[in-house]
C-alpha cells in the first residue's frame, strides 16, 4: 500500500446538535526506532507527528503524535455537527509531508 | 529535572514544549488551532530520536506537581488485558465529562509507563468535539500500564489507568 492514503468515514446523514464519529485513517509506515547495540540508531524516523481536523473549517481534533502510535494510524473522534458540512483532516509527517482528505456530512 | 545526554538544540527543544505546555495549562487563548505548532526551533530535531525518559519524569515533566484526580466513572479506558499484538493494541476512551463553554475536556494524554518515551500522544478536543472520547491504536513495548489523563479548560486532571499484558513486544529492538 502506498504511503499517505487517507480514508475517512462519517455516518451519511446526520441532524442539528448530533455528536458524530469520526473515523479516519492514513497508510503510513510510522517507523520505530532501530537499535543497535542497544542505543538508538541516530537518524531521522519517518511518522505522522500531527493531526489536524476540521469542521466546516473551524478545528475540531487535533493530536500531537509519536512513533508509539501504530502503522497506519487510525484516529476515530467526535464531532458536533451543528449544521451540515465537511470534515477535513491533515496528516504531518515528520518528512514534512503532508496527507489530507475531507468527507461531507449532510443532514 | 531529568538528566540531558543529547545535545543543547534537544534539550532547548524540550524547554520550548514544556514552556509551551505550561502556556496551554495557564488557560492562554489560542487563536485557530486549538494545539498550534510548536516553534520552529523544533523543526530540525522532528523525528530525531530523543533520549528516554521514566514516566514519572514524564509526569513531572507534563504536570509539574498539578494533582492527578481518579477518574471514577468519569472516564472510562478501553484496553485488552492481553495484548496479542504489541504492535498495535486498539485503545479507546470514553468520558462522561461535560463539554460545556465554561467546562470541557480540552486535551487528553495517553501514557504508556514502559515505553522508552511513555508520552505517547496528545489529544487537544474543544466543546465542538461534543464529547470527550477517541480511540486509537498504539504500540507497547512491553507489559505496561496505560495511563488516559484528561485536562479541563479549568486545569483539573483526571486519570485512569490499566495495566495491558503484551506477550510480543510492538517496538522492535
Amino acid at each position: 500500500m502506498s504511503v499517505g492514503q487517507v480514508r475517512i468515514r462519517v455516518p451519511e446523514r446526520a441532524k442539528a446538535g448530533e455528536v458524530i464519529t469520526v473515523r479516519v485513517l492514513v497508510t503510513h509506515p510510522m517507523e520505530i526506532m532501530e537499535l543497535k547495540g542497544g542505543k538508538p540508531v541516530e537518524r531521522r524516523y519517518n511518522f505522522i507527528h500531527r493531526v489536524e481536523a476540521t469542521y466546516n473549517g473551524k478545528p475540531v481534533f487535533e493530536a500531537e503524535t509519536s512513533q508509539a502510535i501504530s502503522q497506519n494510524p487510525l484516529f476515530v473522534f467526535p464531532v458536533r455537527v451543528d449544521a451540515p458540512g465537511v470534515v477535513r483532516v491533515t496528516f504531518h509527517d515528520t518528512e514534512g509531508k503532508t496527507f489530507t482528505a475531507q468527507a461531507e456530512v449532510k443532514f | 529535572m531529568t538528566q540531558q545526554a543529547m545535545a543543547p538544540r534537544i534539550s532547548r527543544r524540550r524547554t520550548i514544549k514544556a514552556l509551551g505546555a505550561a502556556a496551554v495549562a495557564a488557560g492562554a487563548l489560542s487563536m485557530g488551532a486549538l494545539a498550534p505548532q510548536m516553534a520552529l526551533a523544533s523543526q530540525p530535531a522532528l523525528g530525531m530520536p530523543q533520549a528516554g525518559e521514566k514516566v514519572a519524569d514524564t509526569l513531572q515533566r507534563l504536570f509539574a506537581g498539578r494533582t492527578l484526580q481518579p477518574a471514577g466513572d468519569r472516564i472510562k479506558l478501553e484496553a485488552p488485558m492481553i495484548a496479542e499484538n504489541g504492535a498495535v493494541v486498539p485503545i479507546r476512551v470514553e468520558s462522561t465529562l461535560p463539554m460545556t463553554a465554561d467546562n470541557y475536556v480540552r486535551r487528553i494524554y495517553l501514557i504508556a509507563d514502559k515505553n522508552r518515551r511513555p508520552l505517547n500522544a496528545t489529544f487537544s478536543l474543544s466543546p465542538a468535539s461534543g464529547r470527550a472520547s477517541l480511540a486509537t491504536n498504539i504500540r507497547l513495548a512491553e507489559t505496561s500500564d496505560v495511563r488516559v489523563i484528561a485536562e479541563t479548560s479549568r486545569g483539573e486532571l483526571f486519570e485512569v489507568k490499566q495495566e495491558v499484558k503484551v506477550t510480543v513486544g510492538g517496538c522492535g529492538g
